[in-house]
This record gives C-alpha cells, sequence and structure tokens, in this order.
C-alpha cells in the first residue's frame, strides 16, 4: 500500500488465470516403483558389485564341475593332499604346486593339474567346493520359496482376516518362533537322516516365520486403505483383494526380506554340515569341506580357504546385495 | 501391565510345555537304538535293559513318568556317562558355557553400542562406510570360519594365545572374540540406523535450537532413546550365541554344553538330548519374556498398547 505512490498502479495488472492444463502437466518421464528401485540399485557401487559376484559363483557353481573331469567322488591315494596348481599361473606361489618349497606333484609324478588341490583321499577339491557351492545355491533357493508361498501366505492371511484367525495363527507363531531354530533342526535331523532332505524340511518348517510377522504388519497397515474398501465396493473377493491389491503393494518388503533370509539359511546348512548333522560324505557342502579341512588346517591350509572363502563371500555379497536392495525399497528414503 | 505380564509367562509356559512334548515325541520316532553294539546283544538281555530304562512301556505311560519327572527335576540319567543323571550334567556344563556366552555378549554389545553410536554420528562419512563395511563382514562370516582363522594366525602361526582349551583368562581370548564378532556387527548396524533415526528428529532439533552443547545433545537426547530398541535384539542374540556355542566349543575344545550336545546326538543319547534341548529352549524362552516386560518397562508406549491388547 505504502508503495502504490509510483507509476505501478493496479490496473497494470491481469490475471493470467490457471492454466489447468500446464500445471496437471507431468514435466518429466514418469518413473515407476520398479524403475525408481532399479536406479537406486544400480546406483549403489558396493551393492552392484556384489550382485556380479554373485552371479559370478552362481556361474561357476553350474560350470566348474564340467571344467575338468576328475568328479566329485572320483578317489585316488597317490593324489592325496596335493596342493593347488594352475600351471598357467604358476609363478604365483599358491598356485605353483609346493608346499614348504617342495613341488609335490614332482615327487608324486602327477601330470594334472588340481587347481585348489585335492582332500586326504584324493579327490578334487575344485569339482567339490563347486558341488558344495550348489547345495548351498539350492538350500537358498528352497529359503527363498519357503518365505514366498508358505511366510507370504501365512502372514497374508493372518493379517487380512484379523480376528479369531489372527489370533490363532499368531499363537502357532508365536510357538514356532518361541523354540530356537538349532532346536527345531536337530529334532528333524534326530527323527530322518541327516542330509539335504532333512535341511530343506526343515526350512520349510521354520524358516518363513519372520516373513510372515513382516507380512501380517503390512497386511494390516493396507487393508484399511481406501483403494482396499473400493475394491471390495466393486466384488472383488478376499483372495482377489490380498494377492491383486495387497500382496503387490508389499512386494518391495517382501523382495528385501526374502533376500535377507537366503544367507540365514545358507549359514544353517554350512554350520550342520561342518558340526556333521548336515551333508554328509561322500557328499560335498562347503561346511562339511571346512570341517574336513580344520582337521589338518595347520598342514595343509588350502583345504579350508577355498571353501571357506567361497561361503563367506555368498554370505557377505547376499547381505550386501539385501542392503541394497532394502535402501532402494525403502519408502523412508524416497521423498 | 500386571495383567500383560501374566499373559506373556503363560505363553511362555505353554511354549515350553510344546518343547517338552515335541522333544519326547521326537525321541520315541528315533531311528536306532541307544545301546551300543546293540546286534550282539541276545533278545533277553536287550529286553532286560529296556526293562531297566523303561522303554518297554507303552508310549503314553512313559511320556506321563516323562513329565511328572520333569516336573520333579530329574531328567534321566545319561546313556553315555555310565549312570549319571543328566541334571548334574547339564549343571556341571552349562556354567562353562553360560560363560563364554555372557562374556562374548557383554564384550560384543558394548563394543558394538559404541561402534554404531560413531557411525551414526558419521552418518554418509567415512568412518560410517568402513564401520558398515567391517559390521557387514562380521555379520556375514560364519562364526566357525573367524575362529578358524583366529586359532590359525594367533594360536599356531604367532602363538601369543593357547590354541584350545578352557582355563585362565588367556584361553578365553579366542573362543569370546569369536563368538563376540558376531553379536557387535549386529548391535553395530542396529544402533547406527537406530541413531541416524533418532538425530533426524525434531526434538533433537529443538535441543539443538535450545544451544544445547553437542555432548549433551548426543548423549542426553539421542544415545538414550536409540538404545531403547536394542532390548529387542536380544532375544535372536542369544539364540545366535547358544548356535554359535555349538561350534565355538567343538573347534576349541572347551567343555561346555554346545560340544556335548553334539556328541549326544551322534551317540542317540536321549535323555542328554532331551535335557539340552529343554535348556536351550527355556533359555531362550526366558530371554523373549525378560525382553518383552523389560520393553514394557522402559517404552511407556508398548505398555499403554500391550496392557490393551
Amino acid at each position: 500500500m505504502a508503495a502504490a505512490q509510483g507509476e505501478i498502479t493496479q490496473e497494470m495488472f491481469e490475471p493470467v488465470g490457471a492454466d489447468k492444463k500446464a500445471s496437471e502437466q507431468i514435466s518429466r518421464k514418469v518413473v515407476s516403483t520398479w524403475g525408481d528401485a532399479f536406479r537406486r540399485f544400480v546406483k549403489n557401487k558396493g551393492a552392484l558389485f556384489s550382485f556380479f559376484i554373485l552371479v559370478f559363483i552362481i556361474l561357476m557353481a553350474l560350470i566348474g564341475p564340467h571344467l575338468n573331469n576328475y568328479g566329485i567322488y572320483n578317489q585316488s591315494l597317490v593324489r592325496s593332499n596335493l596342493p593347488p596348481k594352475i600351471s598357467a599361473l604358476s609363478w604365483i606361489p599358491a598356485f605353483s604346486g609346493k608346499e614348504n618349497g617342495v613341488d609335490i606333484y614332482q615327487q608324486r609324478g602327477v601330470k594334472q593339474d588340481f587347481w585348489f588341490g585335492t582332500d586326504q583321499l584324493g579327490r578334487d577339491q575344485w569339482d567339490r567346493t563347486w558341488a558344495g557351492t550348489q547345495i548351498s545355491l539350492i538350500i537358498g533357493l528352497i529359503a527363498a520359496l519357503a518365505d514366498v508361498f508358505i511366510g507370504v501366505v501365512y502372514g497374508g492371511i493372518s493379517g487380512y482376516f484379523g480376528g479369531v484367525t489372527d489370533n490363532i495363527l499368531q499363537r502357532i507363531i508365536e510357538i514356532i518362533s518361541g523354540i530356537p531354530n538349532l532346536v527345531w533342526i536337530i529334532l528333524l535331523i534326530l527323527i530322518m537322516q541327516p542330509g539335504l532332505l532333512t535341511i530343506t524340511i526343515a526350512i520349510l518348517a521354520t524358516n518363513w516365520v519372520a516373513m510372515a510377522r513382516i507380512v501380517r504388519g503390512e497386511m494390516f497397515q493396507l487393508k484399511s486403505q481406501e483403494f482396499v474398501l473400493a475394491s471390495r465396493t466393486l466384488g472383488a473377493s478376499d483372495g482377489r483383494i490380498i494377492f491383486r491389491h495387497l500382496i503387490p503393494n508389499s512386494l518391495g518388503m517382501i523382495i528385501v526380506n526374502t533376500m535377507f533370509s537366503i544367507p540365514l539359511a545358507i549359514f544353517f546348512e554350512a554350520f550342520l554340515s561342518f558340526i556333521g548333522l548336515g551333508i554328509r560324505d561322500p557328499q560335498a557342502s562347503l561346511g562339511s569341506l571346512i570341517n574336513n579341512g580344520f582337521t589338518i588346517l595347520q598342514i595343509h591350509p588350502y583345504q579350508t580357504i577355498y571353501p571357506g572363502l567361497i561361503i563367506s563371500l555368498l554370505l557377505i555379497c547376499f547381505n550386501i546385495v539385501g542392503n541394497g536392495l532394502r535402501d532402494a525399497f525403502d519408502p523412508k528414503l524416497r521423498r | 501391565m500386571g495383567k500383560y505380564i501374566l499373559k506373556r509367562i503363560f505363553y511362555m509356559l505353554l511354549t515350553f510345555y510344546v518343547v517338552i512334548t515335541l522333544t519326547f515325541l521326537s525321541m520315541k520316532l528315533l531311528p536306532g537304538t541307544p545301546f551300543q553294539n546293540a546286534q550282539k546283544l541276545t533278545p533277553t538281555q536287550l529286553n532286560t535293559l529296556k526293562h531297566y530304562y523303561g522303554l518297554d512301556q507303552p508310549v503314553i505311560v512313559q511320556y506321563g513318568k516323562y513329565i511328572w519327572n520333569f516336573i520333579h527335576g530329574d531328567l534321566g540319567t545319561s546313556f553315555q556317562f555310565g549312570n549319571t543323571p543328566v541334571t548334574s550334567l547339564l549343571f556341571q556344563q552349562f556354567p562353562v558355557s553360560l560363560d563364554l556366552g555372557i562374556e562374548a555378549m557383554i564384550i560384543g554389545t558394548i563394543i558394538g553400542i559404541l561402534l554404531g553410536i560413531v557411525a551414526g554420528l558419521h552418518h554418509g562419512k567415512t568412518t560410517d562406510w568402513s564401520a558398515m563395511i567391517l559390521a557387514t563382514f562380521g555379520f556375514s562370516i560364519p562364526s566357525f570360519i573367524f575362529a578358524g582363522i583366529l586359532q590359525y594366525c594367533l594360536g599356531v602361526l604367532v602363538q601369543i594365545f593357547p590354541v584350545a582349551g578352557w582355563g585362565g583368562p588367556m584361553t578365553h581370548v579366542l573362543p569370546v572374540t569369536s563368538l563376540a564378532v558376531g553379536v557387535l556387527a549386529e548391535v553395530t548396524i542396529f544402533m547406527r540406523t537406530e541413531m541416524v533415526e533418532v538425530l533426524n528428529q525434531d526434538y533433537i532439533v529443538t535441543a539443538q535450537a535450545k544451544g544445547l552443547t553437542r555432548s549433551a545433545v548426543v548423549f542426553k537426547h539421542a544415545v538414550r532413546n536409540a538404545l531403547i530398541p536394542v532390548v529387542t535384539i536380544l532375544g535372536p542374540m542369544t539364540a545366535a550365541i547358544i548356535t554359535g556355542s555349538v561350534v565355538i566349543e567343538g573347534i576349541f575344545g572347551i567343555p561346555g554344553i554346545g560340544k556335548q550336545f553334539v556328541s549326544s546326538i551322534i551317540t542317540n543319547d536321549y535323555p542328554m538330548i532331551m535335557g539340552t534341548t529343554e535348556l536351550y529352549s527355556g533359555l531362550f524362552i526366558l530371554t523373549i519374556l525378560i525382553v518383552d516386560i523389560l520393553y514394557g518397562v522402559i517404552d511407556p508406549r508398548i505398555r499403554i498398547s500391550g496392557g490393551h491388547s
């Protein structure tokens, strides 16, 4: 008002009016949830790097045993406890085939190369290590499937229906999770023979509980939102609402938690095999290989190093990728 | 609050009852016999043995007897060690495992909390990154591999600490460290997330706006609030310590329950397996109960909502 003294008067202004079209226009390319998550994940160098290591390990587990033809079970005492040797890389001490300066290959007259060496019975560690990695990966896959097919469904039903159903289902979960995993798995191992099948059943029986709880919480939050009400008004069945609306909306959470439960399951298998209650000789598992190597760790450390390195890498990379995915999907970080 | 605690205790007892029953049932379904060289025994000898241990009675009678004895603290006698009662064996070995577990837990938690605070305060900087990388490694690498590396490097190559055994303070270092690494990593990650979250809260801005010193803001406002949820990972941590101690005790030759547990399973020592399973579950269930109650005491929001549900 005080400034109205000059030449600027109100008549000089005219309202432009809101251009509805312009204000509603989307000036940037639309980014879907998945695209957004993908973009964030790719930006995370550590997670991307870990992802590629995982892909490498998975590929090696699949093709590694076919790269030579010693086989997983072939024994020969002539070639027992040979250190690793790769002729092309023999300038690296770890792959020279020498132990304490002595070329064991020459001493025994062994012509072939054993890339990761051999164990006490002369079995090729390279083949056995990758065969063990296959077991670990199978266990991880089973854990993921248990999460998705049991955990999500259980948690979904419990959270969606609520009331008495929820109460009963939650009491069951409370009892399942009130018993340490170790005890569950050992009780199962006692009834059946230790082996892949037993560990699979144990994982199917217990591994999904955390997932069920998370999905239940998500369901509680989502089911009272308007789009669910709208869908129900349009006559959608309960199953349709759960599987077409609620679960897709919590998919990010489900993926992230699946990624975290995979390394837990892999660790558990390795742990059980390590204490001799999992996969047993002659079958190979990373845990049992490490356990075998431990007995002669002081004399032939290479028998422990490679399986130990691979299981560690596997677990570290799964966890880092899981972290990367969580950051990529985390709604709190998204602005 | 009282109602809430009573409800928790009821569920705890129910869970424990299920554990006892499940243990009993799985023992009954076990393949193999508990008697060494069973093939060499004549049927009469076998029957006498079975009768002596009460294995010839109907399952339901055995179950009833089992529960009755359990309430009276009688877990039977070990098949492995002559006729030593399971309870006395457990009492003999448990303090060792408890010692190992508690030392690892205390060290892991304290260092983890400190590391988490430092990482959280330097959110996004190099300190944070390096702490997180270390924690991810510690969290991911299995404890038995850690134990192996430590034993080999510090016990064999550089002979600072004894390779195995359980006696003086020097023998504690390696096993406790191997067991503590996992706890440390988990607490660090958890504490750091909490710190970052708390530091972004409005009341921290308020405290800074009031002109409080940085240390007052950090310790009086941030750390105190960030510490509350750490109580919740005590349950999973106990489970991890139990699992971990089974391998660690094996590797370092520590005469604790974990080592005993594995050998009981391999030798089909039913009463011993049952006793250990029940001890582990009881410990775990009790920890969860304590965590639930403690959390209710520390955080009034839980107390109120818990009382109503």
